[in-house]
């Protein structure tokens, strides 16, 4: 009965939602409206769909070249990341790369607004093997990282922690989402209890209920771990490109 | 009229110094020591000060808060400590002008004489910036946004360091693979000299990066810094390296060894005073050449009447193998046998170190014939007989 539910919803999603596939550039551009335009220069970036044109960052190739279809394996597939599969091969489950593309896109194209308002991005990432690649990635982008252990209450308790008044990230991103393979990092439910917006790379074991925009991939190998963090570098590159200029134009 | 005069003019130092105690806890949290923000990473632009209206975030505005308050603080405190050096150089019938803190210092010892053994309770008046540690800076800039990339770690700049040490692997293991693909061999000249220095211990650690550390972090600090430099390449980063160690230097003979002078006779001596032990202080001359004769206040070893404190004396120049070679001439007074006799030998001991050489130098030096003996009586303690021993224990 369950599953059926579950079918069925992935269908009606299917059916109704437009998917992006590698070609799909073409028809954004199409659908975007000018920037250029006179009447429309003082719409602000929330009224176009995708202002930061992130849609161009990547294709699913990409993604596919990058590792990122591959999950876990069956046995540890969490009930909520059904949604996401296309199946299973040699007892392996693959994610939908279309529905990845999607939800990255929507991710980045968030990632891109924020940086635009200049609020703080922070990137999160418990698995050593890329830790170093996740400083680097928030060092280049004038962002901050948090890749050790979680001392409880840096979020919940943070006045007390660092000593006096602390602005908190405006936005966590979780290049993974797992302290170990048993665990939910704790920073997952801290951000949600403070009502930071966070987006999480979601495996076929992980949770994605606390996370408000989750991506489903694979958030363990290396190369799929650089191809996100290029491309959040990309996107937050443009946002504060775009919050330069229009500081600029408005000081002026 | 002048002792009513210092009397009254003491006050204005001893209330200055009872005051820099209390507050001085309740600054603790300021205790760190970071330069100004000026070294900022470059590339954390600050965005907010490029609009015109700079929204100040509430982060900021509590920090300059406590920033002005501890502004005002500091000067009142300079104020008093200027006021206290006036009132002290007149105490002292000096120039007020040309009172410096060396000067302050001895006037403090004069005016305050204090037998407290802990050097840091006697009393004390030092300008304001070595009694209170600079504050820490502002961590963020007017946005609110953090200036270091790991400031949400609560310890950036160890867990920067530990990034730095990663960064320093990685290059290291990049540039053998560039050597081996290109097939060279490896810079004989190039080799990381350790042998004489150690890594900065936890506390030096935590000295240099302002944070404390668990030991769990110490250790992962000690592991990286091994594996870096257990890697072949590992000499390019010598920089990075050293800046984590210390020398080992050898304390030992950093005193420097005394050159003997020469009497009528041309014979070479070396007079060693404050010859300290237990209750005993004197002075010990040693003579080269001589033929082993040695005086005790006037008389010769028959001085002490047991073996002990004779075998005692003659110790260091057995030791030494020059019971034959000199002569010795002691003063001393205080104490009983046992401590007269340490005294002695402790003297001999250290002015033979201008008569022998390296080697033996070294010999002594193991053997504790160089070392003061710094114990002292223990005083008796109320309600028991002495000052360890209680009384016989009954059941009642």
């Amino acid at each position: 009965m369950l599953c059926r539910n579950i079918k069925n919803r992935y269908i009606n999603y299917a059916v109704t939602v437009f998917r992006y596939n590698s070609t799909a550039s073409q028809v954004i551009l199409e659908t975007l409206p000018e920037r250029d335009d006179a009447v429309e220069k003082k719409k602000s970036p929330l009224d176009y769909p995708d202002y930061f044109k992130v849609h161009d960052l990547f294709t699913v190739k990409d993604l596919f070249d990058a590792r990122v279809h591959f999950g876990h394996k069956e046995g540890s597939l969490n009930d909520y990341m059904r949604p996401y599969l296309y199946g299973s091969r040699l007892g392996h489950l693959i994610f939908d790369l279309d529905i990845t593309a999607e939800h990255l896109r929507k991710a980045l194209n968030v990632t891109a607004h924020i940086a635009y308002r200049g609020g703080i991005i922070c990137f999160f990432n418990r698995n050593a093997l890329n830790a170093h690649l996740v400083e680097n990635t928030a060092k280049e982008c004038g962002e901050y990282a948090h890749t050790r252990f979680w001392r409880g209450g840096i979020f919940t308790n943070a006045n007390h922690q660092f000593g006096a008044v602390t602005r908190l990230p405006d936005l966590c991103i979780f290049l993974n989402t797992q302290n170990n393979i048993l665990n939910q990092h704790t920073a997952v439910r801290d951000s949600a209890k403070m009502l930071i917006p966070t987006i999480g790379i979601v495996d076929s074991n992980c949770n994605p209920n606390l996370i408000t925009y989750p991506i489903p991939g694979n958030d363990d190998t290396p190369s799929a771990i650089q191809l996100y963090c290029e491309l959040f570098k990309q996107a937050i590159k443009r946002g504060k490109e775009e919050r330069m200029r229009f500081l600029q134009e408005n000081d002026n | 009229m002048a002792l009513c005069f210092s009397v009254k003019h003491l006050f204005p130092i001893s209330k200055c110094y009872v005051k820099n105690i209390i507050l001085n806890n309740v600054c603790k949290y300021t205790s760190k020591n970071v330069p100004t923000t000026n070294h900022a990473l470059d590339n954390m632009t600050d965005w907010e000060t490029l609009s015109k209206k700079k929204k100040i975030s509430k982060a900021m505005k509590a920090y300059l808060e406590r920033a002005k308050e501890h502004d005002e603080f500091m000067k009142k405190q300079e104020f008093e400590y200027k006021i206290g050096k006036r009132h002290l150089a007149n105490m002292m019938g000096e120039d007020p002008e040309t009172f410096t803190q060396k000067d302050v210092d001895r006037a403090i010892e004069y005016l305050f004489p204090s037998g407290i053994y802990d050097p840091a309770a006697r009393p004390l008046m030092k300008p304001p910036e070595e009694v209170f540690p600079a504050r820490k800076a502002a961590e963020f800039d007017e946005a609110g946004r953090p200036h270091h990339f790991l400031f949400y770690t609560g310890k950036p700049n160890f867990f920067k360091l530990l990034h730095d040490g990663a960064e320093h692997i990685q290059q290291a293991y990049n540039f053998e693979d560039k050597v081996i693909r290109k097939k060279a061999v490896p810079d004989p000249n190039g080799e990381l000299n350790i042998d004489n220095s150690i890594w900065l211990t936890k506390e030096q650690l935590e000295q240099v990066l302002v944070e404390s550390i668990t030991d769990l972090e110490y250790d992962n600090f000690k592991l990286l810094m091994e594996r870096l430099i257990s890697l072949p390449y590992a000499y390019r980063h010598k920089e990075f390296i050293e800046k984590y160690r210390k020398p080992l230097v050898t304390q030992r003979f950093a005193l420097e060894i005394p050159k003997p002078s020469y009497d009528d006779e041309g014979r070479a001596f070396v007079t060693t005073y404050e010859c300290l032990r237990k209750k005993a202080r004197g002075d010990v001359t040693i003579r080269v050449p001589g033929t082993g004769k040695i005086t005790i206040n006037g008389k010769d070893l028959t001085y002490f009447e047991d073996v002990q404190p004779r075998e005692q004396v003659m110790f260091p120049l057995f030791f030494t193998n020059m019971q034959d070679r000199v002569d010795v001439e002691c003063n001393i007074e205080g104490g009983g046998p046992s401590g007269q006799s340490g005294a002695i030998r402790w003297g001999i001991a250290w002015g033979l170190r201008s008569f022998v050489d390296k080697d033996m130098l070294e010999k002594m030096q193991v053997a504790g014939l160089l070392t003061r003996d710094h114990r002292r009586r223990e005083r008796k303690k109320p309600g028991q007989p002495g000052a360890r021993k209680k009384p016989t224990w009954k059941r009642r």
